[in-house]
């Protein structure tokens, strides 16, 4: 093919930056008919990441939770599955004479800020103050099971009626599980032994075909 | 003829600008389709497929480094009909050629009349709740709602990927200024007990929600049956300074947040973004067979009441799966439901004002080539008869 004209190159370049452009748009709309669900969500902002409310609108969107190679685990006979909804990848109850403690599994991508950090939010969970990069080994342990690297924690909340967490926080698959129970610290204690058994079956699944 | 018009006319009808074209087609097809697996159906067809370059970037600066579907089609396009043009000739023994090459030159205009026009959006119904606006399944868009009227209410919508870029945002209809201080394309918000220091990040919010929870950034979610949730810190500033900075979130169960200013109520939020119509659908009833034994579909369908406010329409409408509704240009196909929540169901919401254009195309490419191909055999048969005696 002979060079390219001047002439048609010149008309190319004309014709390429013809993108859409997106605009500011305003506009009025008579007021919904709110189901009470909403209007009461609107008022009470601070649950907002609480799992959904009924009446919440899209609820059941996929939202980026752990990608890549899903676990898999088998929870002790005791443990009463709940429906996992939009966040969790498992949920249990953990029912005792001292209440219900709650078993929650997540994952999501990358490493959510790191161990400390995420070790701090659980803590603050239960109103005590966040610890040093320092402290940290301290308030871990280690465990490996199935190839799996585990950082196990125990916290121990303050008051009459203190809230213990039992947690492991497991990075596979370019994301990071948490398992944490979550309860009355006499239930929790209680269930420890479990938990620690429960840690041993967490294994590497197959992906879903 | 001058020499610039020769040039012109030489170039667009040459069929080596076709071979050319068509291979250059071929390795950006190819190339997309390696590039899937890292950005996934969406993304690949804006980068490679609808646009004029394929922009890859170095460093910070966006460069051009192969045609883009719009370009290769373009070209085609000029190519085709040019060719048709400058060769055109009013016999029947080409006509068969001419109607093929008029469909594929159909079927390229239809593709690039989707690319532009179609829109395709989700609406999620609960039973009994009226609804008059779609969603987007990708973009988003940061909504501050004047809802100071008892009737209606003022909306200012402000797409995504113009508050993402953090400039100060005044609009005319808003009696502040609004700026994003920071901006995630996918975020996990997530709940902070009181008296919990904030996450270690150098913006704070000092209203709403964000007082009570974190945002953390996630990696952008490729996935097909994944989107991405964005969130930010928008600090909104009046006449007199600040009025606050809010963390707002497209995750579904974060509610639009109120706050007044000036003697007038506000909501904003972070949305998926809404199409609205002037007709509303309600879900009167979702039913949902599943086969005996298990938890996959056999059969769902949607009982749906469409309303317009004057009255002019008010019936019941039947919606399953391959029996879509069809009305006021759009399309809503039975699209998915709520496992364990029989009282919500999921449409589709297409718009495609040139989704006939490819039947058009294909029935007048086969017209040509049957026209093409019986001419030939018509005169094969001819040749044999004539071929035939002589022989004998």
């Amino acid at each position: 093919m002979k060079a390219l004209p001047p002439s048609v190159l010149a008309l190319v370049l004309a014709l390429a930056p013809g993108c859409q452009k997106e605009e500011i748009t305003t506009y009025r709309i008579p007021k919904e008919q709110h189901p009470a669900a909403k209007a009461a969500a609107s008022a009470a902002p601070a649950t907002a990441a609480s799992p959904a409310p009924a009446g919440s609108d899209r609820a059941n969107t996929a939202v980026a939770t752990a990608s890549g190679a899903p676990l898999a685990w088998t929870a002790p006979a005791t443990w009463t599955a709940k429906p996992a909804g939009a966040m969790r990848k498992g949920s249990y109850a953990v029912k005792g004479d001292e209440g219900e403690a709650d078993f929650a599994i997540t994952a999501f991508p990358g490493d959510v800020g790191g161990d400390l950090a995420n070790l701090n939010r659980w803590r603050g969970q239960l109103s005590l103050p966040a610890l040093n990069q320092s402290d940290f080994a301290a308030a871990t342990e280690h465990v490996d099971h199935n190839g799996l690297h585990m950082t196990v924690v125990d916290i121990l909340g303050t008051g009459d009626k203190p809230q213990r967490i039992l947690g492991a926080m497991i990075p596979h698959g370019g994301a990071t599980w948490f398992f944490k129970l979550t309860g009355p610290a006499a239930l929790v204690a209680r269930e420890k032994p479990a938990f620690t058994a429960f840690l041993a079956t967490i294994k590497p699944a197959a992906p879903a075909k | 003829m001058n020499d610039v018009t020769r040039q012109f006319r030489d170039f667009f009808t040459s069929l080596t600008l076709t071979v050319v074209l068509l291979v250059l087609g071929m390795v950006l097809v190819f190339a997309a389709t390696l590039d899937q697996v890292n950005l996934g159906i969406w993304a690949v067809q804006e980068k490679y497929f609808r646009s004029f370059f394929v922009l890859a970037k170095f460093g910070d600066i966006p460069v051009p480094v192969f045609p883009g579907g719009y370009f290769i089609g373009g070209l085609m396009l000029i190519n085709l009909i040019a060719s048709h043009a400058y060769r055109f000739k009013a016999t029947l023994r080409q006509l068969g050629i001419q109607l093929a090459h008029a469909g594929l030159i159909l079927l390229l205009i239809g593709e690039l009349f989707t690319g532009i026009l179609q829109d395709d959006f989700s609406m999620r119904l609960t039973q009994e709740e009226p609804r008059n606006y779609s969603e987007s399944f990708r973009e988003n868009e940061l909504a501050i709602v004047d809802t100071t009227d008892p009737k209606h209410d003022e909306v200012v919508a402000i797409p995504e990927s113009i508050a993402a870029r953090g400039e100060t945002i005044q609009h005319p209809k808003l009696p502040f200024r609004v700026i994003t201080r920071l901006y995630y394309p996918n975020s996990l918000i997530r709940n902070r007990e009181a008296g919990t220091p904030a996450s270690p990040a150098a913006i704070r919010a000092t209203k709403g929600i964000g007082l009570n929870v974190d945002l953390t950034p996630l990696p952008i979610t490729y996935k097909q049956d994944e989107r991405n949730l964005p969130g930010a810190f928008v600090e909104l500033v009046g006449s007199e300074g600040t009025i606050g900075t809010w963390v707002i979130s497209a995750d579904p169960r974060m509610p639009p947040q109120r706050f007044d200013y000036g003697g007038r109520n506000y909501n904003i939020s972070l949305r998926f973004t809404r199409a609205y119509k002037d007709y509303t659908l309600t879900l009167l009833k979702f039913s949902h067979d599943k086969y005996s034994g298990t938890e996959i579909p056999k059969n769902f369908s949607s009982r749906i009441r469409l309303q317009t406010p004057g009255g002019a329409d008010d019936r019941e409408v039947l919606i399953y799966m391959n029996n879509p509704l069809r009305y006021a240009g759009y399309t809503f196909y039975q699209a998915s439901f709520e496992p364990g929540n029989d009282k919500v169901t999921i449409l589709q919401v297409v718009r495609n004002p040139s989704w006939l254009m490819p039947y058009i195309a294909c029935s007048v490419m086969t017209l040509g080539l049957l026209w093409q191909f019986t001419i030939h055999l018509l005169g094969f048969i001819a040749k044999r008869r004539r071929t035939a005696p002589a022989a004998a």
